[in-house]
């Protein structure tokens, strides 16, 4: 059957043999010249994304209930199996959604539709074209909701000329106000495409760093990062046994997907400071063992002299138009407490955000009272500590790493400090 | 809150508010949260008699005419874009001014230029009509039409009757694909 652009009807009137719970959706859209990103929100009864787990698309295939996952019928652009007796009580909404990236327009498409499968044929389908549209960048095509205790289905066809970030925010979600407004979600949500063509082992973390950015709202931030490792005697071990290269590896996807440039900047310090070459994704497999003729040859490995390389890094990143990340790690043993501070304090009014981590030590000093002292300008400084690096999973990771970011950029802008 | 009925359902005003003389019905709907045209709602009354039509095009209560000749119906203004709480759009019915040859007062929704915005009621979201006791301010009833509303351009939301001395008011839901002149020519309005 024939659905028309806001139609509203039961499923049952669609699915005619067999349950209505049970089906396949699949979307196809033509001739846009341009990528386009289709995914399905789970919300709730107030239409919002409560659980971000429900934001089924690429990065993302499958509900934990597993009543909504990817799957594309043959022949179709994007699909969705739905099981829809598995999902939450609190899942009221299924809405499946398109959208573009760049210059196109939802009105630029020729052809498109989304249809519904089940027991291997077609049973109902929704037709559209770009007449239907106007100057849309992302699109709700339909909505299977709950209503009176059956489910439904309407053909909605209406979006919103902002694209992916605006469609996110209309589901709750609030999307951090860009810096340099030329940024495009589409390019940050291919994250997980520029990695499997140039470094198809880190895949598997591109897709949880997603996951974590999507969870902080930080999908569309533009921002640098900068990892400062201690390289003080006390890390022999972690750098001899590979823990160390480990770090450079779970760092690099957030600093991909966040960067300018696509690179991680990098310091080591121990009572002298070296600025190391940016870590890529062309390096990164070996860059512990091979960067700047390796660790052994850093000539690092005796005291801890944090002051220098927060001084360096505050050189690097002082006339930075981009909010900065830095990932301090840490083993502990700081003593130089009066100087950090002082210079982290001068530090808040520029675009720098520190996020120490400390591994496996104690005696954090400075760095762990920085998270919760309030004397300066704004709150620059996060902290927290693991036995080891592996001891969280790296999703934890990620979550742990980005939990104070947002906080800092929301009061950075207030501030002034970032643009 | 008042008695909330389904598409068809029907209720004896008289009986469920004896005080009631003088009527608020209340139209509503949200206004898109979306990019593209607004959605332009309008209300209107057509005041029929036994036979379903008007007697000449004054008993038509629309944005243009929002008074009857008889001050019984009166239309209190358009609201362009459904923005606001509470009711979109409402008219007041004094039901002891309505004329005796007027058999029922009909409710309706038209969305204006429709056809050209590509619009229909499937992407009105939350549509109601409410009838409320001018005098007490109370909601006698209430029937939401989100459901009943679907790729319609223009809809009969409810209608007062006369029905053996007493007033009633049914809950229609009824939609029609022509909009506004569709529904006035059912109506015996010429255009």
């Amino acid at each position: 059957m024939e659905i028309a652009k806001g139609q509203r009807l039961p499923l049952s009137a669609l699915i005619t043999d067999g349950p209505a719970s049970d089906f396949q959706v699949g979307l196809q859209i033509s001739g846009m010249g341009a990528a386009v990103d289709f995914a399905c929100f789970g919300l709730d009864a107030q239409q919002k994304l409560s659980d971000e787990r429900y934001m089924i698309f690429y990065n993302q295939a499958k509900s934990p209930c597993g009543g909504i996952e990817l799957s594309a019928p043959a022949g179709d652009n994007a699909g969705f199996l739905c099981r829809l007796d598995r999902l939450p009580a609190s899942i009221d909404h299924l809405v499946f959604t398109a959208a573009v990236d760049g210059s196109a327009l939802m009105r630029q498409l020729q052809s498109g539709y989304l249809r519904f499968l089940a027991a291997g044929r077609e049973h109902a389908r929704f037709a559209f074209t770009g007449a239907d549209f106007q100057d849309e960048k992302a699109l709700m095509l339909g909505d299977i909701y709950r209503k009176d205790g059956t489910w439904r289905f309407s053909a909605s066809g209406q979006g919103f000329n902002g694209g992916l970030a605006a469609l996110v925010k209309h589901f709750g979600g609030e999307v951090a106000d860009e810096a340099p407004s030329s940024a495009s979600p589409t390019s940050k949500l291919s994250l997980e495409k520029k990695i499997a063509a140039t470094a198809p082992k880190l895949v598997d973390l591109a897709k949880k760093v997603s996951v974590s950015l999507e969870k902080h709202r930080l999908t569309e931030t533009i921002a640098r990062v900068g990892l400062v490792l201690d390289a003080s005697g006390s890390m022999y071990a972690q750098y001899d046994k590979g823990k160390v290269q480990e770090v450079i590896e779970r760092l690099l996807p957030l600093a991909v997907h966040f960067d300018d440039d696509g690179e991680l900047d990098v310091w080591a310090f121990s009572q002298r400071v070296l600025a190391l070459p940016a870590a890529t994704m062309g390096n990164y497999s070996d860059y512990i063992k091979e960067a700047d003729y390796g660790w052994r040859n850093w000539g690092m490995m005796s005291t801890n002299n944090e002051p220098a390389v927060i001084e360096n890094v505050i050189q690097q990143y002082r006339e930075s138009v981009l909010p900065v990340l830095v990932i301090f790690i840490s083993d502990g043993g700081v003593s130089k407490n009066k100087e950090i501070q002082r210079l982290l304090t001068d530090a808040a009014r520029l675009p720098i955000f520190w996020q120490f981590v400390g591994i496996g030590g104690r005696n954090y000093g400075v760095l762990e009272k920085l998270d919760t002292m309030t004397d300066r300008l704004v709150d620059n400084c996060g902290f927290f500590a693991l036995d080891d690096l592996h001891s969280v999973s790296e999703q934890a990771l990620y979550d742990r790493l980005l939990s104070e970011f947002p906080l800092w950029l929301k009061e950075a802008r207030q501030k002034g400090i970032l643009r | 809150m008042g008695i909330s009925l389904n598409k068809g359902g029907n209720i004896s005003l008289s009986k469920t508010d004896p005080s009631l003389k003088n009527v608020i019905v209340g139209l509503g709907w949200d206004a898109r949260p979306t990019d593209g045209a607004d959605f332009d709602l309008d209300a209107s009354a057509f005041m029929v008699k036994e036979d379903g039509k008007v007697r000449s095009d004054s008993d038509f209560i629309f944005y243009n005419q929002t008074k009857s000749v008889c001050g019984s119906v009166e239309h209190t203004g358009d609201n362009r874009t459904g923005a606001g709480d509470g009711d979109d759009e409402s008219l007041i019915v004094l039901l002891d001014k309505v004329p005796t040859d007027i058999q029922r007062v009909i409710f309706t929704v038209t969305i204006h230029d429709a056809d050209a915005r590509k619009q229909n009621f499937g992407q009105v979201s939350h549509a109601y009509v409410r009838i409320l006791n001018k005098d007490s301010g109370n909601e006698v009833a209430r029937y939401d039409l989100s459901e009943d509303a679907s790729i319609e351009t223009a809809m009969i939301f409810g209608e007062i009757y006369r029905h053996s001395g007493e007033w009633k008011f049914r809950a229609v839901g009824q939609g029609y694909s022509g909009g506004l002149a569709a529904l006035a020519r059912q109506h015996g309005i010429n255009i």
